[in-house]
């Protein structure tokens, strides 16, 4: 009897596998991600919390960050909620599996936009912040240029383009670098503090950040070359042209809104007469809400919620954060308000909203 | 037309009804099961092929002849940057082949040594076992790595290393210390056959020996005998080699403290152990030999007390007891269990990345920035089954050596 029961529990098993594949079969309909972000009720950003005013906690255990931010403000653009979200940590080597494989709405950590990770990885929405790699050092060993880092040991985090660009640079110059690559950004610190390497390489923002950890921050220096290119932004999975749209609104809502001078005690809610501001906030006309499926009044939730983009970036890597200059360099707008073509030097700029 | 009761009882093998006979019953199972598994395997891969298609993850194997591009930490295969993906894989994949044999040989030795430790009638020295078991057995690997890379971070910079006797450089990016350095490419290559001829040599004598003593009884120092013959055979060797091929085979070489113009140092000559590796190798070592000493314990406590009784009652002393009789017999015992910890060993040598050592998987990460990260991880999922396939077929061989001696 017993080995007939066997029998019986097998078959029912490769019954329910087989009815269960076809089932698998048959969803072939996906639903947009908006959909599917509005039924689940919280975007799910991939982030870090290792780097002050890009990815960190406060006192009180929570993300923030401007990266965190980012993802705030596109769930109070699809949500109506800021407090929306999820934040997935994940390591700079996990960053490209994650985004490609759908499970997470939008990556934004410190994320380098390149040709090769855009065809690879997912599409990139808008460069929110313009960085370049440099090298950090310590003041007694004498270097005033990156260019004299002769058979240098130099620390670096794995999985990064900064791996790669330290190798170009090294090979450029001869400089025969001896790389010590490390999963974690805290384990490049340690060793670069305790002199186990010379110098250590990263976005030259991130060496500000991190530097503000070392013990005796004066004995270090930033060196002045920046050896590549690094434009820093949000990236959404291939495949849903919707949300991509949706998430590049998203980032414009922020540039603009300081560009129109409003910040997040200000928002109007009632027509002000400025057009381009009434149009941004919904007051009047459209700048393709409905096509995107967010509520006409999405700008008001983000900009009341996170602030404008001059905000955010003072909030985390301006003076109440990292204190990162930002007048004069690239980070800044590209025009000065009210009128948008006096120049003012920067290059944060995104399409028009109309 | 027959009724379908007269079809169904129609239906016998050997005269019982089929679906009563043992036999097609069980032939019955195994088919079923059989189409069970292929059903899950081909289904598992259907679902990931379509799912890499879907979503335009890029794969292929095409990237391996291209040029990596990235350097290597430390490496023990030579390595440029200019080398191809392929070969970057192969330099990886041995410098964790290294590590784990390395870490096999010592925790071995560290863990049989605590494990006897733990049965010695010594109080001090037997709780002494017992703390470093329960310690390094109960931390988590990861834990302890970064315990002993903080550590090594400790050390002296290069700048204000140690140097002792000249020779050995410590300092906190690693231990550089003397090594044989090839002189001509012949005489390197004919030099590991000379040591290869001579241990066998020496195992041949040191059995002899002890065959000798066994029937005789006339002490035959079967393991003097032993050593003296490899040590002999080496030496001729390296003479002849010397003679044949124009000077010795090797050369001593000594590292050498050097200045860069970057204001560093660096060191010429000999070897340099990566700080990473001390780290992840001492890290390995502690923590699978806590495991193994356990494995020897429980080994040694399977013999029956009485041989060890009888082994002492025939004279023979404590060590030579558990040499001679004791420690055979509980090897059918230990081995099994002991090739479960080499596995693991070999793969818990992937967490290297945390501490900066360059193992298979460090370097593998690396890669996917440029390449595609489904083939990577494919391939460095196959490279660890073929060490651990290759690990344990050699423990099998070794064990069924001592099951049937």
């Amino acid at each position: 009897m017993k080995r007939y029961s066997v029998l019986l529990i097998v078959m029912a098993m490769t019954l329910s596998l087989l009815v269960l594949a076809a089932c698998e079969s048959e969803e072939e309909t996906v639903a947009s991600r908006l959909d599917t972000v509005q039924e689940r009720g919280n975007v799910i950003c991939a982030s870090r919390n290792d780097v002050p005013g890009y990815g960190s906690l406060d006192a009180a255990g929570n993300n923030v960050g401007f990266d965190i931010d980012l993802c705030r403000a596109l769930a109070a653009a699809v949500l109506g909620d800021p407090n929306a979200i999820e934040i997935r940590l994940i390591t700079a080597a996990e960053r490209g599996p994650t985004v490609q494989s759908g499970e997470v709405d939008m990556l934004v950590r410190t994320v380098t936009w390149t040709t090769s990770r855009d065809a690879q990885w997912g599409n990139y929405a808008q460069t929110m912040f313009f960085d370049g790699q440099g090298f950090m050092v310590r003041k007694s060993l004498g270097v005033s240029s990156a260019l004299e880092l002769k058979e240098a040991t130099v620390c670096v985090t794995q999985g990064t383009t900064t791996e790669l660009n330290l190798e170009d640079f090294s090979r450029q110059n001869n400089l025969d670098i001896e790389p010590l690559t490390f999963e974690d950004t805290d384990a490049v610190v340690a060793a670069y503090e305790s002199g186990q390497c010379d110098a250590f390489t990263n976005d030259n923002s991130q060496l500000a950040a991190l530097g503000t950890a070392l013990q005796n921050r004066d004995d270090h220096v930033i060196l002045p070359e920046t050896i590549s290119e690094e434009p820093l932004g949000p990236v959404v999975p291939h495949g849903d042209d919707q949300w991509f749209d949706i998430v590049k609104t998203v980032m414009g809502i922020l540039i603009y809104a300081e560009a129109y001078g409003v910040t997040s005690a200000d928002v109007p809610s009632a027509a002000t007469g400025d057009t381009k501001v009434d149009r941004l906030f919904g007051l009047e006309g459209s700048f393709g809400q409905e096509t995107l499926g967010i509520s006409n009044t999405a700008a008001q939730n983000v900009i009341r919620s996170v602030g404008n983009y001059g905000e955010i970036y003072a909030r985390n890597l301006g003076p109440n954060g990292i204190n990162l200059p930002r007048e004069g360099g690239r980070n800044a707008l590209w025009s000065d308000a009210p009128c948008t073509d006096c120049p003012k030097g920067g290059q944060i700029y995104a399409a028009p909203l109309r | 037309m027959p009724s379908w009761q007269a079809v169904l009882r129609g239906l016998t093998y050997e005269g019982i009804p089929l679906w009563r006979h043992t036999r097609i019953i069980q032939w019955v199972l195994q088919v079923v099961s059989g189409i069970l598994v292929v059903v899950l395997v081909v289904w598992f891969f259907a679902n990931i092929s379509g799912a890499i298609q879907d979503r335009d993850i890029p794969h292929g194997f095409g990237f391996l002849s291209r040029e990596y591009q990235t350097s290597i930490g430390q490496h023990f295969l030579p390595y440029e940057s200019t080398d191809s993906f392929l070969y970057a894989f192969v330099v990886a994949t041995t410098n964790t082949i290294i590590v784990s044999i390395l870490g096999v040989i010592l925790a071995t030795a560290l863990g049989i040594f605590i494990g006897v430790s733990r049965m010695s009638g010594n109080w001090l020295v037997s709780k002494a076992a017992l703390v470093y078991i329960e310690f390094f057995r109960n931390v988590p690997l990861l834990v302890q790595l970064f315990f002993w890379f903080y550590i090594v971070l400790a050390l002296p910079t290069i700048q204000e290393e140690y140097v002792i006797a000249d020779m050995l450089h410590i300092n906190n990016r690693g231990v550089s210390m003397p090594w044989p350095d090839p002189v001509s490419a012949g005489a390197a290559w004919m030099f590991p056959v000379v040591l290869v001829v001579a241990a066998f040599a020496g195992v041949a004598v040191h059995r002899a020996m002890q065959r000798r003593e066994t029937l005789t009884g006339a002490a035959s120092y079967p393991m003097v005998l032993g050593v003296g013959a490899s040590i002999l055979i080496v030496a001729i060797g390296w003479v002849a080699l010397s003679i044949a091929f124009d000077g010795a085979p090797f050369t001593i070489s000594v590292p050498e403290a050097r200045e860069t113009q970057g204001g560093s140092h660096l060191h010429l000559g000999g070897f340099t152990a990566s700080a990473g590796l001390m780290a992840l190798l001492v890290g390995l070592v502690m923590y699978t030999s806590s495991f193994i000493a356990e494995i020897v314990r429980a080994g040694i406590q399977s013999v029956g007390r009485g041989q060890r009784e009888a082994a002492r009652s025939l004279g023979l002393p404590y060590l030579k007891a558990l040499r001679h009789v004791t420690f055979p017999q509980s090897l059918r015992v230990i081995v099994p269990p002991m090739i479960s910890q080499y596995l693991n060993l070999t793969k818990n040598s992937s967490l290297a990345g945390a501490i900066g050592f360059s193992d298979l998987t460090n370097v593998a990460k690396t890669m996917t920035q440029t390449a595609p990260a489904v083939s990577i991880f494919l391939l460095i999922m196959l490279a660890y089954l073929a060490m651990s396939l290759t690990y344990s077929l050699i423990g099998n061989l070794y064990n069924r050596h001592i099951r049937f001696s």
